[in-house]
């Protein structure tokens, strides 16, 4: 069986990130695998621009921030196949994949990297009610129709959703001429970034209604309307307020899950808010050598954000490769009041490491507080703090103690 | 003008298997289905049960067709390459009242022939299937489950391989007879001509057998809604688990395992005007999470990846209201017609037992010789996701199209995408990709394949961009380019 | 006057109390960074966007190739450009950094493509 020190599932943003660092780290013999035909993953259709303001302090569009990254991977030698799906990862890493060119292939890895990235949630997993006609997709599904492949979804758009995909391709189906009706949004609050409302609907008078879904999808060949409704606290629909509204087109933004089959494959554990593997703040896995960051980790707000997780995992997938062994981390990190969920869920107490959260709702004038056995490690005052941005706080070593679990909380 | 020896009026399971069973004579035999593909409807909308046949009369068409069906069917499977699992079934009771009614169906599966039912405790069901709910049941161990959208394509692709011929979009809209005794058809594709003409048009059988001369059927459409669970759920279900029957002798919702590893939830059960509307509602997904839940232990909203519903049509008496037997039925004072009407549940089971039926029918009127060509044998698009690793490299080494995955959460590969494509019956539509291989029935849902398998419908078969279907009839996909001007 | 404005400069997406009279801004609140204080003013005086969409590329492994501008344009010059974008063709190979249009209709503002394309 071929053997690889390191073989990264997916060559998105994430992979790419991690596999230049690893690469920088003196890990020489790194394969990159990609199921599609060209590395980059999703960002090859976000043609929109506002990436990279973090990363290269300027706002490139999706396929130039991707590229940047992809140049530097050909220069520096990385092995990649692309046109390649991995099948089965074992819980000892040995990766089975499919391609075209190579065949099957069963690899053993020292360490494997998930990158694997997020897919989108369905209608299916709504169970919205109504007919099944042509004309009902996902926002991503659209945007890989029109911005990739030259086709025209629709014309008469309603949008299901106010994530920020959805908001994107508002904007982007109105520039092509498409009419977008409105965004209809179940929870009281957006849970697209607000600039996003702003340059994507504002701008085009798209109008973002709160508190509404779509409770009946007609049309039995091709969409011909959706019928949606208010919703009271607890999202159910309030009867008497139902509307129809003509469309042939519904686009759905309802939501991203890490996609983690092959994860599970492997044996990793799922925590069932991030829908991502439980890690410690080495980006690894319950497994000891599989390592996961990006958006198959927990879905980031913006990729700035993908590619700094993936180096911070590169250096420990490095050093684990490298020294043999990592700092055990046997301390939890457990999300109390008012956040939705934290990464890493474990830690060693010893070490410097990124917190990344979301809240649960829209707070104002709020602290995120950060505790072990009850003793304030961290505050940080925001402003305010909202469910679509993920909060990142920087933890010092010198704060922590090695021997108490730890709670974050936003008061 | 067309002219065949037989017209089918409807490509589902039954007029498919008329189809095939009618291409062991020498017969020309034409299909016409008005949908895009043979398994839209009914065929396709249904729990895919292999029904063992305790629940009928004894000597009713239902009991007869189910239990001759039941016991042929490992056979059948292995022909036609439909996938096919014998996993008996569990018929779950909690109450005093249940356990009566269970044991009454055992007696009756016992008079109607169905082998080996018996009545079991908790202890023995936990030994079945842990996640079943229910007290005690029936473990009837003759029941399986089956792929009816490739049940339904394998007997007509069989039919196709044996000489009929499919028209598909092509809806029957008036019938007449000449002096020969033949019929001529009217359909939304032009005229057809026939000495015989079998009615299985399943929601419409009353309409058609109207139309044909034979009036005064009435069919009821009782529509069901189901939800299809993950294979994270699938992995906890053993068998179909269903409730004991109604008063009514009607199944409620139940759980069964698929073929492919997931789960149906459902169906429930109302009468509608529409058999041909498969909208859901919320009202009745509500219920089937309550009423699944009671089935199976696992049913949870983070499992839905579907919802779909679909319609039985049950001939009713028009005077009473009572729902009746399947009517087979061939009368002397309209000659040349084989009617079927109110062929509902059991009719998957029974389609093979019900076009024995038919043609033998035409047999008596007509001395038909056999066809020396027939050959039962259909072989399905070989899977990848099946096949054992060694076989999976080779199949990649001999057509590197089965190393490129195209669905990623069910593994299907571009070469069983391509073989859909070219299917024989000629559909050409987004679903009928998917029925044939599986692509976008995972848990994305096409997020990941449906732009792929739209690209390639385009490539191989040379379609405009608005000329791709979803489905039946002017379900456009696309409404043209984003940029104008020459297109590659 | 008084109005909230929703900052696009950044990601974080800062609210910001202005208070303005005319076109002159008065006090801002809630702006994290100096950006914030000229978004404001700039949204009285002159609204500005960027845009990215596509262009026909013929000849490539893709039909379409993606555009951005390298300069904000005035809003309400938005379907205008878009107008000028969607005549376009390219032939691959098309490189990042191509220019498209050079100062789309006199606005100071190059249509660049965004996406290497090779040629079939």
């Amino acid at each position: 069986m071929t053997h690889k020190q390191a073989i990264i599932v997916g060559g998105g943003p994430a992979g790419l990130a991690a596999a230049l660092r690893l690469k920088e780290k003196g890990v020489n013999d790194i394969l990159i695998l990609e199921r599609e035909k060209l590395l980059g993953g999703i960002l090859r259709q976000c043609i929109h621009d506002g990436f990279g303001l973090t990363r290269f302090g300027e706002s490139l569009s999706g396929p130039e921030y991707a590229q940047r990254f992809i140049d530097r991977v050909l220069d520096a030698g990385i092995e990649c196949i692309t046109d390649c799906t991995v099948l089965d990862i074992t819980p000892d890493k040995v990766v089975t994949a499919a391609s075209r060119e190579h065949g099957l292939m069963q690899l053993q890895a020292d360490v494997v990297l998930l990158t694997m990235g997020c897919r989108e949630r369905t209608r299916g997993a709504l169970a919205t009610p109504g007919t099944r006609p042509a004309g009902v997709y996902t926002a991503g599904v659209a945007q890989n129709y029109i911005n990739l492949q030259n086709i025209m979804v629709g014309r008469e758009v309603v949008i299901l959703g106010s994530g920020d995909i959805g908001l994107i391709m508002a904007r982007r189906m109105t520039l092509e001429g498409a009419h977008v009706k409105g965004v209809y949004e179940v929870q009281p609050y957006p849970s697209g970034l607000p600039r996003n409302i702003e340059q994507c609907l504002n701008d085009y008078h798209i109008p973002l209604h709160l508190s509404h879904t779509v409770v009946d999808i007609r049309g039995r060949e091709r969409l011909t309307s959706v019928v949606v409704a208010q919703c009271d606290e607890r999202f159910r629909p309030i009867p008497g307020t139902e509307e129809e509204i003509p469309c042939d087109t519904l686009i759905l933004s309802v939501g991203l899950i890490p996609e983690n089959e092959l994860s599970l494959a492997a044996g990793v554990e799922l925590d069932a808010r991030t829908r991502g593997a439980f890690v410690d703040e080495h980006c690894q896995t319950m497994v000891p050598g599989i390592f996961a960051a990006g958006n198959v980790l927990h879905v980031h707000d913006l990729v700035d954000f993908v590619s700094l997780e993936a180096e911070a995992l590169a250096d420990s997938a490095a050093e684990y490769l490298l020294q043999g062994s990592l700092p055990a981390c046997p301390l939890e990190v457990k999300a109390g009041n008012n956040v939705g969920h934290v990464i890493p869920q474990r830690i060693s107490g010893t070490r410097d490491f990124t917190l990344s959260l979301r809240v649960r709702q829209p707070l104002v004038n709020v602290s995120v507080v950060v505790r072990q056995n009850g003793r304030e490690v961290l505050r940080k005052k925001m402003r305010k703090a909202l469910p679509a941005e993920m909060i990142q706080l920087p933890v010092k070593a010198a704060k922590l103690t090695d021997d108490a679990d730890m709670e974050v909380c936003v008061e | 003008m067309q002219n065949y020896d037989v017209i089918i009026i409807g490509g589902g399971a039954v007029g498919s298997a008329v189809a095939r069973e009618l291409t062991r004579w020498r017969l020309s035999v034409a299909v016409l289905e008005k949908e895009s593909d043979v398994c839209t409807q009914t065929s396709g909308r249904n729990t895919g049960m292999l029904h063992a046949g305790f629940l009928y009369k004894p000597g009713s068409l239902k009991a007869q067709c189910a239990v001759e069906g039941n016991a042929e069917f490992d056979q059948v499977a292995r022909e036609l390459g439909v996938p096919f699992k014998r996993t008996g079934k569990l018929i779950v009771g909690f109450t005093e009242e249940d356990k009566a009614r269970l044991e009454y169906f055992i007696e009756r599966g016992r008079i109607n022939g169905v082998p080996g039912m018996e009545l079991i405790d908790r202890k023995r069901m936990d030994e079945i299937d842990p996640s079943a709910g229910g007290n005690f049941a029936i473990h009837c161990p003759s029941s399986g489950i089956l792929d009816p959208f490739i049940y339904t394509i394998a007997l007509a692709e069989n039919a196709v391989k044996n000489g009929a011929k499919y028209h598909l979009y092509t809806e029957v809209t008036g019938v007449d007879r000449l002096d020969d005794g033949r019929h001529v058809l009217h359909t939304s594709q032009g005229d057809f001509s026939c000495r015989w003409v079998v009615n299985s048009a399943g929601l419409n059988s009353a309409k058609v057998s109207a139309m044909l001369g034979i009036p005064g059927y009435v069919i009821q459409p009782v529509k069901g809604e189901y939800f299809v669970l993950d294979k994270k759920a699938g992995a906890f279900a053993k068998i179909p688990v269903y409730p004991a029957p109604t008063a009514k002798f009607t199944f409620d919702t139940h759980a069964t395992p698929t073929v492919d590893g997931n789960v149906l939830v459902g169906p429930n059960s109302f009468n509608v005007e529409d058999g041909e509307d498969y909208s859901v509602r919320q009202v009745g997904m509500d219920g089937l999470q309550e009423s699944g839940a009671r089935m199976f232990k696992h049913m949870k909203r983070d499992y839905y990846i579907r919802t779909f519903a679909g319609a039985r049509p049950k001939r009713i008496d028009p005077a009473t209201g009572e729902v009746q037997d399947f009517l087979i039925e061939c009368r002397d004072d309209v000659p040349g017609v084989v009617n079927l009407v109110g062929i509902e549940s059991p009719g998957l089971t029974s389609a093979l037992p019900i076009a024995r039926r038919v043609v033998n029918m035409i047999r008596e009127r007509e001395e038909l010789a056999p066809n020396p060509d027939f050959d039962p044998i259909r072989r399905g698009i070989t899977r990848f996701h099946e096949a054992s690793r060694e076989e999976q490299a080779k199949l990649i080494s001999e057509n590197p199209d089965y190393g490129e995955i195209v669905c990623r959460c069910e593994t299907i590969t571009r070469a069983e995408i391509i073989a859909a494509i070219h299917n024989p019956l000629g559909v050409c539509t987004v679903n009928g990709i998917k029925v044939r291989t599986r692509a976008s029935m995972g848990r994305c849902q096409g997020g990941y394949c449906e732009t792929r398998i739209t690209a390639m419908i385009r490539e191989e078969l040379k379609k405009a961009v608005t000329d791709v279907r979803l489905t039946n009839g002017d379900s456009y996909m696309f409404t043209g380019y984003v940029k104008g001007g020459e297109q590659a | 006057m008084k109005r909230t404005f929703t900052c696009i400069v950044c990601p974080n997406g800062c609210e910001i109390e202005a208070e303005y009279e005319g076109t002159e801004v008065l006090t801002v609140t809630g702006n994290l960074c100096p950006k914030g204080r000229t978004y404001v003013t700039q949204e009285l005086v002159d609204p500005r966007r960027t845009i990215a969409t596509s262009v026909r590329v013929t000849g490539g492994t893709l039909p379409l190739v993606s555009v951005r501008l390298t300069n904000a344009i005035p809003k309400d010059r938005i379907f205008d450009v878009m107008r000028e974008i969607n005549g376009r063709t390219l032939t691959a190979p098309t490189h990042i950094g191509d220019i498209v249009i050079k100062n789309i209709l006199g606005l100071d503002s190059d249509v660049i493509v965004t996406k290497n394309i090779q040629k079939v």
